[in-house]
């Protein structure tokens, strides 16, 4: 698993590859607060274009960020998500509460 | 129904182990010729019980844990994780979505991903005995037919 970030206009963006189960959810989680902390203004995009597999620990690193950001005012958004982590997140309906946008979308919409 | 193949693997509760275990059982279910997402249906309910057996089942400890994997007649996968940890004292109330005893990386939304991704889910648990979860699933293949 390999955490990438850049700025990207006024947010940043963090890249996940490879796969996200329980062995990588710690370093992952524990790796976004630590941006989330040092980029104290900035919304975050998490890109998931690069990952291959993830499960339901990618819930928790997801609704983990959003409370994170969440409590000072700021968004998360989840982009480019590959169709089997898709499945995982509308299986726990959480397009509900996090923004997804997908490849090709100019904007962010809720599904 | 019928066993046509059958396999059976051991390992340690590690979580190195938890993508080892989900894609040995797909690449045995590619027998069936899955789709892509029938495939990656497979890898995440693997994924899951497993993880349920390390994180839950053996809480403080490292054990042993069984997945074995049946193809039957009529294109079904079924597989069967087993660990001989603590238990679950309550299935019923573990089986509920956001419900867990793990920690930060843990969502609580395992047994509702395996419920949403197999036909069918069995769970049986006894306090200090361990946990065997049965998932079955039927694999339409590429073709839109069971084998």
């Amino acid at each position: 698993m390999q955490i990438i970030h850049e700025r990207e206009g006024e947010k940043l963006v963090v890249y996940l590859t490879d796969e996200l189960d329980q062995h990588s959810a710690r370093k992952v989680i524990e790796a976004l607060d630590r941006l989330a902390l040092l980029y104290a203004e900035e919304s975050i995009v998490l890109d998931l274009g690069r990952l291959t597999f993830m499960d339901s620990s990618g819930l928790a690193v997801a609704i983990n960020l959003h409370r994170t950001l969440e409590q000072t005012g700021r968004h998360l958004t989840i982009r480019h998500t590959p169709p089997q982590a898709m499945r995982v997140f509308q299986a726990a309906h959480l397009e509900k509460y996090i923004t997804f946008e997908q490849m090709g979308d100019e904007k962010a919409c809720k599904h | 129904m019928q066993t046509l193949n059958r396999m059976t693997l051991r390992f340690d509760s590690r979580s190195v182990n938890e993508a080892f275990a989900r894609m040995t059982v797909a690449a045995f279910v590619a027998q069936l010729d899955p789709t892509l997402e029938e495939l990656n249906d497979i890898k995440t309910v693997v994924s899951e019980a497993v993880t349920n057996a390390i994180v839950h089942g053996y809480r403080d400890r490292v054990g042993e844990i069984v997945v074995s994997a049946r193809l039957l007649e009529g294109g079904y996968a079924e597989i069967k994780v087993k660990d001989h940890g603590c238990g679950i004292a309550d299935v019923e109330q573990a089986r509920q979505p956001l419900f867990t005893t793990g920690d930060a990386e843990r969502s609580g939304m395992g047994f509702t991903i395996m419920e949403s991704f197999s036909d069918k889910l069995r769970v049986r648990s006894a306090v200090g005995r361990g946990t065997t979860v049965t998932m079955l699933r039927q694999i339409m293949g590429r073709n839109g037919a069971s084998a």
